[in-house]
């Protein structure tokens, strides 16, 4: 199969300038200054269907071309490498094995918005990533790929600084990026106005993921037909699917988009770790409900697991075994959300601790049925969250009961849990 | 001059520590003029002083030309940042989904009883503490911990010792 964004992982030194130019890097880049309009490019884009791999697949090319269309300037194109949805660990690859492909993609990226200025901020507990990328651009910079005239090209400047988080999931959510960015609390803004006009300071700004920019150089030297084939059907391209939890293999996988989780598990991850029965699994992160076995065969992108009531997310796959309790994983996934929970609003500050107190009940043998409709109820009260970590967060819980609803009532009623995880009370006390 | 300066709230630094406060001034030097460098200003209090003292909140509030309450605000919302003395190695050992079922607890309890603390203390010689986070990115290497930036696992209780010891020889 045909790599997009991983194809430079097993060269020498990826990471350096001098391996990337061997591999025949920034060619994408000089072929759109010298070849290609700023249309050209989004329309480009737009027909090859790239679109966000940071979990929402917005279409790429529309995206750039907004960002182009709004006469404010300076415009300004912000990739985002705060990657910490639990379970997802590509965008770390990336940044560690080949930065100067997400840097020649931001410059694509910029050429296409008419952009003069970028940020590349990557959460702070990424430490090799942020010597590796600051290293990657000092050099582009020595090279002439950054600061001004680039390759030549009269009036085609762009700056780039570097920035880290602290330790923020919801700093990933775009606005509450260029809040941190802006040196401020990460908490989310309200939307609309949308990034591409009101973005970073203010200003039209393009943000993408790490893994989405990766993607450019190829469409541009390959064609958009080429990567649309590269993927299933309406799904175009690759996806950097990655495996976790109670996989024989963990690890990172660059497959077609709409690769079943069957495949991704037993063809690349080796299966279920020591050969045990398969539980379920997550599609993609956190954020995303857990599916049975029974959807193995289920293609892992967006349509589909919209239609199974779950996400695609970040493609961050993790499988369950029958030592598993689902009780307690959605209970992981509840914590998860309270810690993360930035605060700001209502729905998800209280609703968060909620779901962690009903969760908490049940494993202690001190559920009741009527738990499982109170999920049902604070899930529909949350969704009036004001972004997308509260509007999630219930998600995961509510579709462990959906999937696993025998495994929850046996803890209830009979306070037995058959994964053997749980310790209940008795005469009514916490164990 | 700052918005509000008002007096800083009780002070937590060692005796020694006040001429750092002249270091920290000079680091943000390179800062005071780039917008947005709030989080990069407490990253270079934190590595002055292991921590980010309130003298530390007044001064950045300054520099920066900030409220001394948006600086304190950033302070508390961003996890990694310190507000009473921490370890020369932090060990985060993360406890989300995927760590979890792979064996994170008993990881994050053997360094716990190694150390003889508990999450958050600090080892009297100063050089160890303990946190329990959120993902870090390292699911492949599940379970997982960072010392201080630097990646670790899979681990277990023996592994996790194993690196104490390493860590311990490191600073004979
Ligand atoms: C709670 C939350 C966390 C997010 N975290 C990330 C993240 O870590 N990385 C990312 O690229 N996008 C993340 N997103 C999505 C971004 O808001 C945004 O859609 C994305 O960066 C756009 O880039 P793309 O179109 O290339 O995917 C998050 C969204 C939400 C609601
Ligand atoms: S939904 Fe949660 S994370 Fe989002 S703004 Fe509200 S409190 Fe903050
Ligand atoms: S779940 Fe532990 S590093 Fe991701």
């Amino acid at each position: 199969m045909e790599l997009v964004v991983t194809k430079n992982f097993g060269n020498p030194q990826s990471w350096t300038l001098e391996s990337y130019r061997k591999a025949g890097g920034y060619q994408a880049l000089a072929k759109v200054l010298n070849e290609m309009t700023p249309e050209d490019v989004s329309d480009l884009v737009k027909e090859s269907g790239l679109s966000g791999r940071g979990g929402a697949f917005f279409p790429t090319g529309l995206k750039w071309q907004f960002v182009r269309g709004d006469p404010k300037t300076p415009r300004y194109v912000v990739i985002n490498g705060d990657e910490s949805e639990p379970g997802t660990y590509v965008n770390r690859y990336s940044l560690e094995l080949d930065p100067h492909l997400m840097l020649e993609g931001m410059l694509i990226a910029a050429y296409s918005c008419n952009a003069t200025l970028g940020y590349v901020y990557i959460r702070g507990e990424y430490g090799l990533a942020h010597e590796r990328t600051q290293a990657a651009i000092r050099e582009a910079y020595e090279a002439g790929y950054l600061g001004s005239n680039i390759l030549g090209k009269e009036g085609f400047d762009f700056e780039v600084t570097f920035r880290r988080g602290a330790g923020a999931y919801i700093v990933g959510e775009e606005t509450a990026l260029f809040n941190s960015l802006e040196g401020k609390r990460g908490n989310p803004r309200y939307k609309p106005p949308f990034p591409t006009n009101v973005g970073v300071w203010g200003l039209p700004t393009a943000i993408n993921n790490v893994e989405t920019l990766s993607a450019a150089p190829a469409i541009v030297e390959n064609g958009a037909e080429w990567f649309q084939n590269l993927g299933h059907g309406e799904a175009t391209g690759t996806k950097m699917y990655c495996l976790s939890g109670r996989v024989a293999k963990p690890g990172v996988h660059e497959l077609p988009l709409g690769t079943t989780a069957r495949e991704l598990i037993y063809d690349y991850g080796g299966g279920v770790l020591d050969g045990r029965p398969l539980k379920g699994f997550k599609p993609g992160g956190a954020s995303s409900a857990a599916l049975g076995p029974e959807h193995l065969d289920a293609a892992l992108e967006p349509r589909s697991m919209g239609a199974l009531g779950t996400i695609m997310g970040t493609g961050g796959v993790v499988v369950y075994d029958d030592t598993v309790c689902m009780v307690d994983a959605a209970y992981r996934d509840a914590l998860f959300f309270e810690e993360e929970s930035c605060g700001f609003c209502i729905p998800c500050r209280e609703g968060a601790p909620n779901l962690v107190q009903i969760c908490e009940r049940i494993m202690h043998g001190q559920g009741s049925l009527d738990d499982l409709d109170l999920l049902e109820d604070l899930g529909a009260s949350m969704m009036a969250s004001f972004c997308g970590l509260g509007q999630f967060a219930h998600q995961p819980v509510r579709g462990a009961v959906r999937a696993f609803r025998d495994e929850f009532e046996a803890h209830i009623r009979d306070r037995h849990c058959e994964a053997g995880v749980c310790r209940f009370a008795t005469n009514g006390r916490l164990a | 001059m700052a918005i509000h300066a008002g007096a800083p709230r009780r002070s937590t630094l060692a005796p020694g520590d006040h001429a750092k406060l002249d270091d920290l001034r000079a680091r943000l030097a390179d800062l005071k003029d780039e917008p947005g460098a709030t989080l990069e200003a407490l990253y270079a209090a934190q590595d002055v002083f292991s921590y980010v003292p309130p003298e530390a909140v007044t001064m950045i509030a300054e520099e920066l030309r900030l409220p001394e309450s948006e600086v304190f605000g950033v302070l508390t919302f961003y996890t990694m940042f310190h507000r009473k003395p921490s370890a020369k190695y932090v060990l985060r050992v993360c406890r989300d989904l995927s760590c979890h079922i792979s064996g994170a607890p008993a990881v994050l309890q053997a360094f716990n009883e190694a150390l003889g603390t508990r999450v958050g203390d600090v080892t009297e010689d100063g050089l160890f503490e303990t946190e329990s986070v959120s993902c870090l990115g390292l699911c492949d290497l599940q379970p997982a911990a960072l010392v201080n930036l630097e990646q670790h696992g899979p681990l277990d209780a023996e592994k996790a010792r194993s690196l104490l010891a390493d860590l311990r020889a490191r600073e004979a």
